[in-house]
C-alpha cells in the first residue's frame, strides 16, 4: 500500500475517533441538521404512502369529505386527549385535596402530531413526527394519544422531531398501579416482537402480587412525563429475589400509531 | 473524473436509501429483523473505486448511518458519532484488498462482503449496547436477537447481486469481466 494512502486512512481514523468524544450536544445538533436535511423526503415519502394507503378508501368518498373527517378526527382525538389528563387529573386532585387539602395543577397545552416514519434502526424504538421546534416542541417533551403516553422526544429539528417510545429499555417511567401503593419503574426491553410489544415494571415489593389488567399510571416524579397518564395494564406478575417484576401491555397500540399530540407547556 | 462522479454518484443513492429504508417495516417472519441496503451501496463503490475516494465514501456513508441511528436520550449517545465510519473504514480496506479480484470478474466477492456488514454492523451496535446497559439491565439475549443480526445479512444475499449488476449499469462502469477482457 502507498505511504498517501495509509496516511489518509490514518487521518480518517483519527477524525472518527475525534466523532466519537463529541458531546451530546454537538451530536443532538448536527442530528437535527441532517433531520432538517432529510425532512422534504420524509414528508414527501409519508405523503406518498399515505396516498397509496388511502387509495382505496379515496374511490369510495370525495376528497373534501376525507379532508374535513381528517379533521374532526384530530380534534376529537385532542379532545379525548384533553379529557383524559383532565379526568386524571381530577382523580388526582380529589385524592390530594382529601389528603393535603390544596394542591394546583395547570392544564396541558397539546400541539398534534402525525407520525412520518417508524424509525428503521434495529435496537432502537423510535418513530418521527412531523412537528419540531418551530412548533414549540422542546427535546424531552411528552408525547401522548388519547390512550396514554407514547414516549418522550429526543432530538428536535426545525418541523420534526424523534420520538423515544416507551417500548425501549432507554425510556423509564416512574409508575403506580391503579388501587394500590405499590410503585416501581417502567421501561421497554431490549429487544422487542413489534406485534406484542412488552414493558417490564420493577422495583415493585416483593408481595405486590399484582393481577392481570390492573392499570399502570404516571408518578409525576422526574421532569419529563407529568402524573396520571396511562402507560398499560398489567399482564403478569412474578416474585424475584428481591423485588417484584410486573410485565405490562402498553395501553397504545404502536403498531397502529398515526395521530398523537407533544405536550408544549402549561396553560 | 470519473470515480469521483462514481462515489457522488453512490453517496446520493445511499442517502436515498436512507430515506427509503425509513418507510420499510421490520421484517416478521425474522424477527422484525430491519433491512440495511447501506453496506450493498458502500462495498460496491469500496471495490471499484480507488483508495482515495473510498476513503471519500467511508466517510460520507459512515456519517450518514451514524446521523440517522444515533439516539441521544438523557444527555448521553450510547452508540455516539464516528463509530459508522470507523466500522466502514475497516470494511473499506478490506474491499480494497479484494478489488483486484473484483475487477477480474469475481463479482459474488461483493455479495459476500455486503452481506457480512450487514450482519457485523447489528451485531457490533448489540454488543456495545449490551456493554453500556450492563449495569442496568444486565445482558440480555434471545433468538430474536440472532435473527435481528443474521436477517439484514440474509436479505442482502439476494439484494447484493442484482444490485451489482444494476449499478454497473446505471453508473456506467465497466464490469470486471470486459476488464478483464481488456487486459
Amino acid at each position: 500500500m502507498k505511504k498517501v494512502n495509509i496516511i489518509l486512512a490514518v487521518v480518517v481514523a483519527v477524525l472518527a475517533i475525534g466523532l466519537t468524544m463529541l458531546g451530546a450536544g454537538s451530536i443532538v445538533g448536527a442530528q437535527s441538521g441532517f433531520l432538517s436535511w432529510l425532512s422534504p423526503f420524509l414528508k414527501g415519502g409519508a405523503a406518498v404512502q399515505q396516498g397509496i394507503g388511502a387509495m382505496g378508501q379515496g374511490l369510495k368518498t370525495l376528497d373534501q369529505l376525507e379532508a374535513d373527517n381528517r379533521r374532526l378526527v384530530t380534534e376529537n382525538m385532542e379532545l379525548r386527549a384533553s379529557n383524559q389528563i383532565l379526568r386524571d387529573m381530577e382523580i388526582e386532585n380529589n385524592r390530594l385535596r382529601v389528603a393535603l387539602d390544596f394542591r394546583e395543577r395547570s392544564l396541558f397545552r397539546l400541539v398534534a402530531t402525525r407520525v412520518i416514519t417508524r424509525d428503521a434502526s434495529t435496537w432502537w424504538n423510535t418513530i418521527k413526527i412531523n412537528r419540531g421546534f418551530e412548533d414549540g416542541v422542546e427535546a424531552e417533551s411528552t408525547v401522548i394519544t388519547d390512550i396514554g403516553i407514547v414516549g418522550k422526544t429526543t432530538t428536535v429539528s426545525k418541523n420534526e422531531a424523534i420520538v423515544l417510545l416507551i417500548t425501549d429499555e432507554n425510556c423509564k417511567i416512574g409508575a403506580y398501579v391503579e388501587g394500590s401503593r405499590e410503585k416501581g419503574i417502567v421501561s421497554g426491553v431490549r429487544v422487542q416482537n413489534s406485534q406484542e410489544p412488552e414493558l417490564q415494571m420493577n422495583f415493585l415489593s416483593k408481595n405486590a402480587n399484582l393481577q392481570p389488567g390492573q392499570k399502570i399510571y404516571s408518578q409525576g416524579v422526574g421532569a419529563v412525563f407529568p402524573s396520571g397518564l396511562l402507560v398499560g395494564t398489567v399482564k403478569s406478575f412474578r416474585q424475584r429475589e428481591l423485588d417484584g417484576q410486573a410485565i405490562l401491555t402498553p395501553a397504545v397500540d404502536f403498531s397502529t400509531l398515526s395521530d398523537s399530540f407533544v405536550i408544549v407547556g402549561e396553560r | 473524473m470519473r470515480d469521483a462522479l462514481t462515489v457522488l454518484g453512490l453517496v446520493v443513492g445511499a442517502f436515498f436509501l436512507l430515506v427509503m429504508q425509513e418507510f420499510i417495516p421490520p421484517m416478521g417472519f425474522l424477527s422484525d429483523a430491519r433491512v440495511n441496503l447501506i453496506p450493498v451501496v458502500f462495498c460496491y463503490g469500496a471495490m471499484i473505486v480507488p483508495f482515495p475516494l473510498m476513503l471519500v465514501l467511508t466517510v460520507a456513508i459512515g456519517l450518514m448511518c451514524d446521523f440517522a441511528t444515533v439516539q441521544v436520550v438523557g444527555g448521553s449517545a450510547e452508540i455516539g458519532l464516528g463509530w459508522s465510519v470507523l466500522f466502514y473504514l475497516l470494511v473499506g480496506l478490506i474491499c480494497q484488498g479484494l478489488r483486484p479480484l473484483v475487477l477480474r470478474g469475481h463479482w459474488e466477492l461483493h455479495t459476500l462482503m455486503s452481506a457480512s456488514t450487514a450482519v457485523l454492523l447489528p451485531a457490533l451496535q448489540f454488543a456495545m449496547i449490551t456493554f453500556r446497559r450492563m449495569e442496568e439491565g444486565g445482558f440480555f439475549y434471545s433468538s430474536a436477537v440472532t435473527w435481528k443480526i443474521l436477517g439484514p445479512g440474509i436479505i442482502t444475499l439476494f439484494v447484493a447481486p442484482v444490485f451489482w449488476f444494476a449499478l454497473t449499469l446505471v453508473l456506467g462502469r465497466r464490469t470486471g469481466f470486459q476488464r478483464l477482457r481488456e487486459i
